[in-house]
């Protein structure tokens, strides 16, 4: 899978042709799960968060002045359908991307209705969130992105990882434990540099861009906790 | 087309190893026919069970494709198939003669995203993007004349296309502007505008930015592209995500420009009464539909509502609903509703949300509030405890409860309520509208919780005001209410 590009890999392309920032609303009811989406999105630093609420009637009352170019909306708000929302938003900026995020997997006739009613891309709560970073950068330009959706993702990481050298294992091990390069080195005995381009490697072959990726991946498998 | 199953793609490729690399990216995705030669797709098509969603296209040498008969068929023919090119380097000629004969829809270079290509396909399958109309090739129509706008950063070469046009031609007004941000204020100001070519390179907003915003801001505006530097990728974005109309290179020329001007009208023409008419026929057909969802509403809840409190409140109620403005019916409302079990769920839960509410409500009529502290203390407790409770409610508690719902719906506090002691009672009233941005007889594309709560507050909100021998007031209108009740005071 090596021609896959990869979304930050054409945002530099983007970028270069003069490309505007990402500016991100976002409403969603819950605070904890706003934070913890919000960490996720904001290392990537094309994106800027110009608003957040926890309700739909919020939202529509601060969207004029924050002017995002993409809103991230949960279909499920605690005062209004988050869908109805979208749509009002949609009559007062139609230039607005707006992804909606899904309890569950929607089917093909209701994604249908969704994308006619102008809405750029779904995410459901069962997907990973690298699937919906991904999916923001490609709507941004008011593109719609239908993903394989209703498919079970491969599980790619982690034939990927089983396909790592036994060294790059290690090293892979070693930043899951959040040791630094320096000690890295140390412990294998080789130089800072190699290190880093055991990490580079390591990076490209598992599709991750950033450590807590690794982290979250390695301590997954080590517990047992993912299949 | 909602696809029960996977979506088809009709593959030409011409490298057997760009097959086998295709159908490894995509097998999992698509069913894929792939085919050889021309002839052997072009005798496919007519038996095919399905007609596919796209035909992707593999050439070695993707120039033999500016005569290609399957592409040529399947543009006059099947104008539903979304024709894709995928080449290892696509020339900028090319994608300029191949946009002018409507041979492609999207243009790739290899290495292709996967992703990008998959979504392609499976919007074009979900959607009716594909659906086309007979280009509206009458005479331009009563009214003010079009006007085409063209954006550059060159005043003079502008200004001079501008007065050799002018003088071509008495059927359009050509307008400029010498930056995408003065486009959009060009924009603002005149709606006449059919038709916009405008320049990559620009200082500030980019050519292809600028139409990428205009296809969601005005998407019946015909979108052209021009520049005097091969940026093929550039030209390749504008196609795949702005949809442009044509690429044209420049220098200009004005006679050439001119025939491509009244093409675009023409174009221009053709989308506005395409949309003109989808509206059309999405209003009407939605009142229809909404004619039959009041009926169906009122036969489910006449006999328990009215039954309660012995007046016919339900009519009220739906009477009062349709005063408040919401947006106007569009197409995926219509899927909705003939496509999912939108209507029967709607009255289904709607009348059991109601049914239940009712059940915990004490039957029989009680003549006024006590005073005003009572109110004020049975609303503070509604507002404390906004989930309300299943012990049996009274009149009173009923309506404070449909209240605090109403005012959670709108984002308002209690202070929002002005309540007013008149001669024989209390007024309460909104101060500020609430808002309602979608109701029981509006077009829905979705059943949700907040919906059916709101919806079954303002009928507990009628039901509660006739218990207590009250008047209710709804005045609609755009997304939202405005309430006022009068309460009579208890005769004790």
């Amino acid at each position: 899978m090596s021609s896959i590009e990869s979304p930050s890999a054409g945002q530099g392309r983007l970028m270069a042709s003069g490309q505007r920032r990402l500016r991100l609303y976002v409403t969603m009811g819950q605070r904890l799960l706003r934070d913890s989406l919000l960490f996720q999105i904001l290392l990537h630093d094309e994106v800027e968060l110009v608003g957040e609420s926890e309700t739909g009637v919020a939202t529509l009352n601060r969207l004029k002045r924050a002017t995002p170019s993409v809103l991230l909306i949960e279909e499920n708000l605690q005062d209004n359908d988050g869908l109805t929302i979208a749509e009002h938003a949609l009559a007062v900026n139609p230039s607005l991307s707006v992804l909606l995020i899904s309890d569950t997997p929607v089917s093909s006739g209701r994604m249908a209705i969704y994308l006619e009613a102008g809405i750029k891309a779904v995410v459901s709560k069962d997907q990973p969130v690298q699937e919906l970073i991904k999916t923001l950068f490609y709507i941004r330009n008011g593109q719609v992105y239908v993903g394989n959706w209703q498919q079970e993702p491969a599980p790619a990481a982690m034939l990927a990882y089983q396909a790592l050298s036994g060294r790059e294992r290690e090293v892979a091990q070693l930043m899951a434990s959040r040791l630094p390069v320096r000690d890295i080195a140390g412990r294998l005995g080789v130089s800072c540099k190699t290190v880093h381009s055991y990490k580079d490697r390591i990076f490209v072959k598992l599709g991750f861009e950033r450590l807590p990726e690794l982290i979250l991946f390695m301590q997954r498998h080590q517990h047992g906790a993912a299949e | 087309m909602a696809t029960s199953g996977a979506a088809e793609i009709l593959l030409r490729y011409d490298d057997d190893q760009d097959r086998q690399h295709f159908e490894t990216l995509f097998a999992s995705d698509f069913v894929i026919h792939a085919f050889a030669t021309d002839q052997g797709a072009l005798d496919y098509l007519p038996s095919a069970a399905t007609i596919p969603t796209a035909i992707v296209l593999l050439p070695n040498r993707a120039d033999d494709y500016l005569e290609s008969s399957l592409l040529a068929r399947a543009r006059d023919h099947h104008p539903r198939i979304l024709k894709i090119l995928i080449g290892d380097a696509i020339a900028l000629n090319l994608l300029v003669k191949l946009l002018d004969h409507q041979l492609v829809d999207r243009c790739f270079e290899q290495p292709v995203n996967p992703d990008v290509i998959r979504s392609h396909v499976l919007t074009a399958a979900l959607t009716r993007e594909g659906q086309t109309f007979s280009p509206d090739t009458s005479e331009a129509h009563e009214g003010p004349k079009p006007a085409i706008l063209i954006v550059d950063d060159e005043p003079t070469a502008t200004r001079y296309l501008s007065r050799q046009l002018e003088r071509m031609q008495d059927e359009f007004r050509v307008l400029s502007a010498i930056s995408a941000e003065e486009a959009q204020l060009v924009l603002q100001k005149d709606s006449d505008v059919a038709v916009v070519m405008t320049d990559q390179r620009m200082p500030g907003m980019h050519g292809k930015e600028l139409l990428d915003e205009l296809r969601q801001s005005h998407p019946t505006i015909v979108r052209i592209l021009t520049s005097a530097w091969g940026e093929v990728d550039v030209a390749m974005d504008a196609v795949n995500e702005g949809r442009i109309f044509r690429y044209q290179k420049k220098p200009w020329n004005a006679a050439e420009l001119l025939s491509l001007f009244r093409k675009a009208l023409v174009q221009h023409r053709t989308l506005v009464s395409a949309r003109d008419r989808s509206r059309s026929i999405a209003e009407q057909q939605f009142a229809e539909l909404r004619q039959q969802r009041r009926a169906r509403l009122l036969e489910h809840l006449n006999e328990r509502v009215d039954g309660f409190t012995g007046e016919p409140i339900t009519a009220d109620f739906l009477d009062a609903l349709a005063t408040v403005r919401t947006l106007p019916a569009q197409p995926p409302h219509l899927r909705a509703s003939r496509e999912t079990a939108l209507e029967h769920d709607l009255v289904r839960d709607f009348a059991g949300m109601v049914g239940r509410q009712l059940s915990t409500l004490q039957p029989g009529h009680v003549h006024g509030i006590q005073n005003r502290q009572a109110f004020d203390q049975a609303l503070a407790n509604a507002l404390e405890n906004p989930a309300g409770t299943s012990e049996t409610q009274t009149p009173l508690m009923a309506l404070c409860q449909a209240l605090a719902t109403l005012m959670k719906a709108s984002g308002l506090e209690r202070s929002a309520l002005e309540l007013t002691r008149t001669e024989s009672g209390l007024m309460v009233a909104s101060a500020s509208p609430l808002h309602m941005y979608s109701h029981l007889l509006a077009p829905i594309t979705r059943l949700s919780r907040p919906l059916l709560e709101q919806q079954s507050a303002l009928l507990m909100l009628f039901v509660s005001t006739r218990l207590l021998a009250g008047d209710i007031d709804v005045t609609g209108g755009d997304q939202c209410l405005r309430l006022s009740l009068h309460l009579p005071a208890r005769a004790d």
